[in-house]
């Protein structure tokens, strides 16, 4: 198809161009900017190098950071893919007591974040909540969820395992009803029991759909803030600090814009890296089943 | 819809967003002023009280009153709106900003409040003359919700247990080991809460003879007593298990002491002054407040928060604030502020008047955070002092008290961050 005259195209990107260069590439090359400056909004920038980085690595806290936010997104990644997985293939059935326990199962999700927060708080209490309570009713140990540095992020973790596994059932539910139910149908006269038919018909076939709920959640887990500011302000001993919510302590509560424009920036290389491994593997992915 | 009637709606759109940051930049008629608040609660109401009074009493200047959500919160948002040129007329900020503030040189002075209200400030709760390096100075800040550190028991649990409050640190000990309460692996009921932070370090470094910053400008962080400080901490949770560290960071760990205590899962603990009427209001048992333990001395930072006018702020907006400071500041205001909340008056002729009406016999918990105040240590106002406090100081006692770290170590890898650009 060929432009009518040739600035056609560019006439078409470029409401895009704008929104996506003032939103996004402008910022991100102020903050990268910002980052060679120290700079509290009050008194002129000073500039320093790369005094930031310096401190930053020098310190620990950017090793710190980025290890937790790893270890809160691949938790976050893994269980919500799974029970989100798990849930779709149970519960991908007709009738009411399915769909009203699909239904359940996605309200958490359309929930806000600090509403959930505020909730999980509740439960969470490590002497008066429900959990700790129950657990000690029945005579199981408890643990001090939130206020524990070995244990808060994890917790943190399992509580967006629970709102967002919602998000990854209903994609992989849609994600079930494209595959034909002929080729099930002819597997099971062939001999295939339910595991046989799951793991040779269906996984493969859902594997875009994977990476899909994969992605967006990796993406999600990243970006955690409201949850940690409502659950653990980055507690105890910044073991909730995450990426997000340092830069936010760093810029609103140090007044440092340039070392949160320093963590920003490598936040931005950090999940660069990152989209690029995946979307490498999900090439190879792609390619291994054409050469099969 | 037709072409005129989008054309109106976009109109509309468009004045609505302008009115909408006319509005943050604060544009208004002569003598209307804009304050910016972080008080919650009772507090809260409280001061809008006295602004309606003021409104009533005068009909020249009109104040609107907006929360920011709470000290921290409040500070970004000033300094957003300073940034922007959308600040308030007139808000408060906590003592350890003060000079930080200063340095930056956005701050008007408030000289023009007249000398009589200066001279009738109280000398303990106005940090007159504090500047580290001192010299003369303008006045940019004028102290009104000052509070100090205080305990408060359950004295039905104290009766019962045949328990005083402690006058020592070895005394906290006894007590806090006799209040607690275990069930197997579990605490009920812990002797004594308080949250892991810096203001009640700085109580702790007072009471051990040391202080933050030396009249030199360097930051010891009190040295030895600052080792004391940590270490008094770590024996009370790891070895005695009788003090609970709290859950969350700045105030949600405060509330979450608030709340122990209300809760009867905590016998005693340290908060604000401020929450005096709160506690005496809805504790289901009755509340009583001494002094913080000594153990060199007995010592006590001040708390709470100064009013300053944000640079900028000029001409018929700049008189009719200091109008509104001015009157605030009367003993009146001053008192009906301090015995609706808990905080101090900040007035030398109203506290002669609260003597003199007996106030103090009928609240005897207010004449323990009274009496406590010739212990009260000001702040020593450095540049530095804000970056000490939120960078150098309170991340790291949580670190140092939870994860039971060498004070040493944590105490001089403190030092070394404030030289961090």
């Amino acid at each position: 198809m060929r432009a009518a005259k040739p600035w056609h195209p560019y006439a078409l990107l470029l409401p895009t161009a704008l929104v996506l260069g003032l939103f996004f590439i402008y910022p991100l090359l102020l903050a990268g900017y910002r980052s060679f400056f120290a700079w509290d909004l009050l008194t002129e920038p000073t500039f320093v190098g790369v005094a930031h980085y310096r401190t930053l690595i020098g310190s620990g806290e950017l090793l710190a950071v980025a290890l937790r936010t790893l270890s809160y997104g691949v938790v976050v990644v893994t269980f919500s893919v799974t029970f989100g997985l798990a849930l779709a293939v149970a519960l991908n059935r007709q009738g009411a007591l399915y769909a009203f326990v699909r239904g359940a199962v996605f309200s958490a999700y359309i929930v806000s974040w600090v509403a959930v927060g505020l909730l999980w708080l509740w439960i969470l209490d490590g002497e008066a909540g429900v959990l700790s309570r129950s657990l000690r009713a029945i005579g199981l140990p408890t643990a001090d969820w939130l206020s524990d540095p070995d244990v808060a992020l994890y917790t943190l973790a399992a509580v967006t395992v629970w709102k967002i596994t919602g998000y990854a059932m209903v994609i992989f539910l849609a994600g079930l009803q494209d595959i034909p139910k002929s080729m099930l149908e002819a597997a099971a006269l062939d001999g295939a029991n339910r595991w046989r038919r799951f793991w040779h018909i269906t996984w493969p076939l859902l594997r875009p759909t994977v990476a899909f709920v994969g992605t967006t959640s990796l993406i999600l887990s990243f970006q955690a803030f409201d949850i940690v500011r409502v659950m653990t302000q980055g507690g105890p001993v910044k073991s909730t600090t995450v990426f997000v919510y340092a830069i936010y302590e760093q810029v609103f509560m140090n007044l440092r814009v340039g070392r949160a424009s320093a963590l920003t920036v490598v936040f931005f290389a950090l999940l660069v890296g990152l989209t690029m491994v995946q979307l490498w593997a999900w090439r190879l992915g792609a390619k291994q089943r054409v050469a099969t | 819809m037709s072409r005129f009637r989008r054309r109106q709606a976009l109109a509309a759109a468009a004045a609505l967003g302008a009115s909408a940051l006319g509005g943050c930049a604060g544009r208004r008629r002569p003598g209307e002023i804009s304050l910016w608040f972080s008080y919650g609660g009772k507090n809260r109401k409280v001061l809008l009280k006295l602004v309606e009074q003021f409104h009533r009493v005068q009909s020249a200047v009109r104040v609107h009153a907006t929360f920011q959500g709470d000290y921290f919160e409040g500070l970004v948002k000033l300094r957003t709106g300073l940034f922007v040129g959308a600040s308030p007329t007139l808000t408060h900020v906590v003592g350890e900003v003060v000079p930080y503030l200063t340095q930056a040189g956005v701050l008007e002075p408030l000289d023009g409040v007249g000398q009589a209200v200066i001279d009738d400030l109280q000398p303990a709760l106005a940090q007159r003359g504090t500047f580290v390096g001192g010299g003369d100075r303008p006045l940019v800040a004028l102290p009104f919700n000052r509070s100090t550190p205080v305990a408060y028991y359950n004295v039905s649990l104290f009766r019962q247990l045949g328990l005083e409050p402690p006058q020592t640190w070895a005394q906290l000990r006894q007590t806090a080991r006799a209040a607690t309460v275990t069930a197997g692996d579990s605490t009920t009921r812990w002797g004594f809460e308080c949250p892991i932070d810096w203001w009640f370090w700085v109580a702790l470094v007072g009471q051990a003879g040391g202080q933050i910053i030396e009249p030199d400008g360097t930051v010891s962080l009190g040295g030895e007593a600052g080792v004391a400080a940590i270490e008094h901490w770590q024996q009370l949770v790891h070895e005695d298990r009788t003090m609970k560290p709290p859950p969350g960071r700045d105030y949600n760990a405060w509330e979450a002491t608030n709340n122990d205590f209300l809760a009867g899962r905590a016998a005693m603990i340290w908060t604000s002054t401020a929450f005096l009427r709160y506690f005496e209001e809805n504790a289901e048992f009755e509340v009583a407040t001494a002094p913080l333990p000594r153990r060199e001395r007995h010592a006590v930072p001040t708390g709470g928060t100064f009013f300053v006018m944000p640079k900028g702020v000029s001409g018929p907006d700049r008189e009719a604030g200091l109008t509104f400071l001015r009157w605030m500041m009367q003993p009146a205001q001053a008192n009906a502020w301090a015995t609706a909340t808990g905080y101090m008056t900040v007035s030398s002729r109203g506290l002669s008047t609260l003597q003199g009406s007996g106030f103090f016999d009928t609240h005897p918990n207010d004449r323990v955070t009274l009496e406590q105040l010739a212990y009260a240590q000001p702040w020593p106002w450095a540049p530095a002092l804000f970056r000490v406090q939120r960078e150098a100081v309170q991340p790291r006692l949580e670190e140092a008290v939870l994860e039971h770290r060498d004070p040493r170590a944590i105490l001089a890898q403190a030092r070394r961050s404030i030289v961090n650009p």
